[in-house]
């Protein structure tokens, strides 16, 4: 059997109290264990809150001679209990490592030590960030996934899939109101389904290729270690970037992971920024597949992003009270990624976005057919069409604004089409990429954000990204105009 | 409206699709067992970035998303699969440092194992630092509980020069120790023998 890990004699002096303290209650937790535990301060332990295993402690056990105990101990042996329990153990574990292991007489590096130096140092990490950002985003994502591949899709879709499914359903109902719900203009096949596969379809499956790819090669932590200086101004520590990349993956779960975060500070302005700036990757696929067409209008857009990422984090960093959390990050090391794990991945990932939205976007084909049936859909875009002229914005806008409300990558899809109709064009086209963004995000982030930060920071969170969204439109719009930026 | 990140109530129907597609587990993991057996409840534990969820693809053969990137795992993940003649239920965790959490993930991981009945714990460790990381394996065998110790990444480790000697680590421990290199699929079964001769012996124990 395993021989106990001896503390110092202060230290077992002390365990020994305790556990006689505990008595001979029935525990699934060996005494000793409960001992040290409540001897280091266990927080769930200690916590007011009524976790059952304290709720139960609560009525035996007195809190108040445990912490006498403690007090005496740190006395006799001058150092913190935590700490110097924290050191036997330790100890123990480098004892073992050293029997159990041949280490190599000098630390050999890692085999891609140099690349990993190249990556962090700034003077090299942002060039090579700006070149993976260049060719591995712009170019495979926006160029190749949205121009060329989108082009290709759609370009099919309109010329030979719209009209052949017009005419089967014209020839099969002879009721507009049914031909509406399936064809035409807002119908679930030439709209919805054409959206799902034509537009979201081949820019997401790029990006999630180019997504697995930097996560899995590890080169996404050292992003992190690059930017956490720029991070610890705007009061995040380099933790939180973790749930702010995943946010680019899918802000859903970002949102979840924000519970990563040590301080509560931290939590909320990382669910902020999640909730305001970052873009998921559907949306940040369909915006780059976009905008990529205007790169002028790409450098503005991502230019309004940071700016506006910084001076919220950094705002909200002063706004929120609360201690600034310190450092701590595994790096993994970079590695070759396998194939096989890259595209099971991208797959996976692929299934349950495609899946996830197809219903969604049929079921706003048919809440926009319904609305134009019953008028409610003209009257709420006639309400818009003013907002929109006060962006700068043309008034078929106002549609695309409507389906942001569903999902933002629904949104972005639209403004694909009203681009490639050549209804938005450079500046209208940055105003509502920048005020698309920034809006809401979709429905499920908004439940996890409920159900993560309650429903308060959630409502707060979400009527300041609406006011937000719409008076950064409105102000950009104007600045744009005035600095005469044609693009 | 989940994410299929989260483990909650993702992927509820066939998610073994893409296992098909990219030969990625084999059908033989799939086979339902209906055989009335007590269920051994086994929970892999580790800290964060050791190939956790990726050894739980394998020895499950269902899919959650594995990425060299710590803080992946966020919520208890359960898979199923057939060692020794009964059904054992695999858990994976989110990654802890040490049995006294710092952060609400590192506590779902804790409240697991402490709270709840596990049979068996499987510490998952990196090779390369392996010092580091026998701190919380000290902790979960001062808490008393079972534990399998699995020594991952030793492809890595070796490149790196160290050498983990399983017998001497096993024998220190008086715990069961396998050493593997999970992406390469490297020792997983011998785990899995480890696991079924765990299994039997539990089920002996309650049988008499």
């Amino acid at each position: 059997m395993f021989e106990q890990i001896l503390y110092p004699s202060p230290i077992e002096a002390a365990i020994t109290r305790v556990e006689s303290l505990i008595g001979d209650r029935k525990n699934s937790i060996p005494h000793r264990t409960m001992a040290l535990l409540l001897l280091q301060k266990d927080p769930s332990l200690w916590s007011v809150s009524d976790s059952d295993m304290r709720s139960q402690l609560k009525q035996e056990l007195d809190f108040a001679e445990i912490e006498s105990i403690i007090a005496e101990t740190e006395a006799a042996i001058s150092e913190s209990l935590t700490f110097a329990i924290a050191q036997a153990r330790h100890q123990l574990a480098m004892e073992i490592e050293q029997d159990v292991t041949i280490q190599p007489h000098q630390q050999r590096a890692f085999k891609h030590e140099w690349l990993h130096q190249l990556s962090v140092h700034p003077l090299t990490g942002i060039p090579i960030l700006l070149l993976v950002l260049y060719f591995g985003i712009y170019q495979f994502v926006g160029v190749f996934g949205g121009g060329i591949l989108v082009d290709g899709m759609e370009g099919f879709f309109e010329s030979e899939i719209n009209p052949l499914v017009n005419t089967i359903v014209a020839t099969i109902f002879p009721w507009t109101i049914i031909q509406d719900l399936f064809a035409n203009d807002y119908g679930i096949i030439t709209l919805g389904i054409r959206y799902a596969v034509a537009i979201v379809l081949p820019i997401v499956t790029i990006f999630f290729l180019m997504f697995s790819l930097l996560e899995d090669s590890g080169y996404l932590p050292r992003i992190s270690l690059l930017v956490d200086r720029l991070f610890k101004t705007i009061g995040l520590s380099g933790r939180s970037i973790i749930p702010l990349v995943l946010g680019l993956g899918c802000g859903t779960m970002a949102t979840l992971v924000t519970r990563t975060l040590e301080s509560k500070r931290e939590r909320i302005i990382a669910t902020l920024l999640l909730a305001l700036t970052i873009p998921c990757s559907a949306q940040l696929g369909v915006i780059l597949g976009l905008l990529s067409q205007e790169p002028a209008a790409l450098l503005v857009w991502a230019t309004v992003m940071v700016t506006i990422f910084l001076g919220i984090g950094f705002l909200a960093g002063k706004i929120v009270s609360g201690e600034a959390s310190c450092f701590y990050m595994e790096i993994p090391p970079l590695r070759v990624p396998s194939l096989n794990a890259i595209l099971t991945k991208t797959y996976v990932r692929l299934k349950w976005y495609f899946w996830e939205i197809l219903p969604l976007f049929i079921l706003a084909s048919v809440l926009i057919w319904a609305g134009k049936l019953t008028g409610l859909f003209d009257f709420i875009v006639t309400g818009l069409e003013p907002v929109m002229l006060w962006l700068g914005l043309p008034k078929e806008a106002a549609p695309t604004f409507l389906y942001g409300f569903f999902r933002r990558d629904y949104g972005a899809a639209g403004m694909f089409d009203l681009h490639s109709s050549g209804i938005l064009a450079g500046q209208q086209l940055v105003v509502a990429a920048v005020t698309l963004t920034l809006f809401i995000p979709c429905i499920a982030q908004l439940q996890f954000m409920f159900k993560e930060r309650g429903l308060k920071n959630t409502i707060a969170i979400a009527s300041f990204v609406v006011f937000f969204a719409f008076s950064l439109g409105y102000f950009l719009n104007q600045l744009l105009t005035i600095m005469e930026l044609s693009f | 409206m989940d994410c299929h990140d989260c483990h909650q109530s993702c992927q509820p129907k066939s998610h073994n699709l893409g296992g098909k597609l990219f030969n990625f587990g084999s059908k033989k993991l799939l086979k339902k067992n209906f055989s009335q057996g007590s269920t051994t409840t086994i929970a892999l534990v580790g800290s964060p970035n050791v190939g956790k969820s990726l050894l739980f693809n394998l020895l499950t053969g269902t899919y959650v998303t594995v990425s060299n990137y710590p803080g992946t795992t966020v919520e208890i993940a359960k898979g199923n699969r057939i060692i020794g003649g009964e059904k054992v239920t695999f858990l994976d965790t989110p990654g802890m440092y040490s049995l006294i959490p710092i952060t609400e993930e590192e506590n779902v991981a804790r409240n697991l194992i402490l709270n709840q009945k596990v049979d068996l714990v499987i510490h998952v460790v990196d090779a390369k630092h392996l010092a580091k990381m026998l701190n919380l394996t000290l902790q979960l065998l001062e808490a008393k509980l079972p534990v399998l110790l699995v020594v991952n990444m030793i492809d890595e480790a070796k490149k790196l020069g160290i050498w983990v000697d399983e017998n001497q680590l096993a024998h220190r421990l008086s715990i069961p120790v396998v050493s593997m290199a999970a992406v390469k699929k490297v020792g997983l079964q011998k785990l899995i023998a480890k696991v079924a001769d765990y299994v039997r012996a539990n089920s002996l124990s309650i049988a008499y």
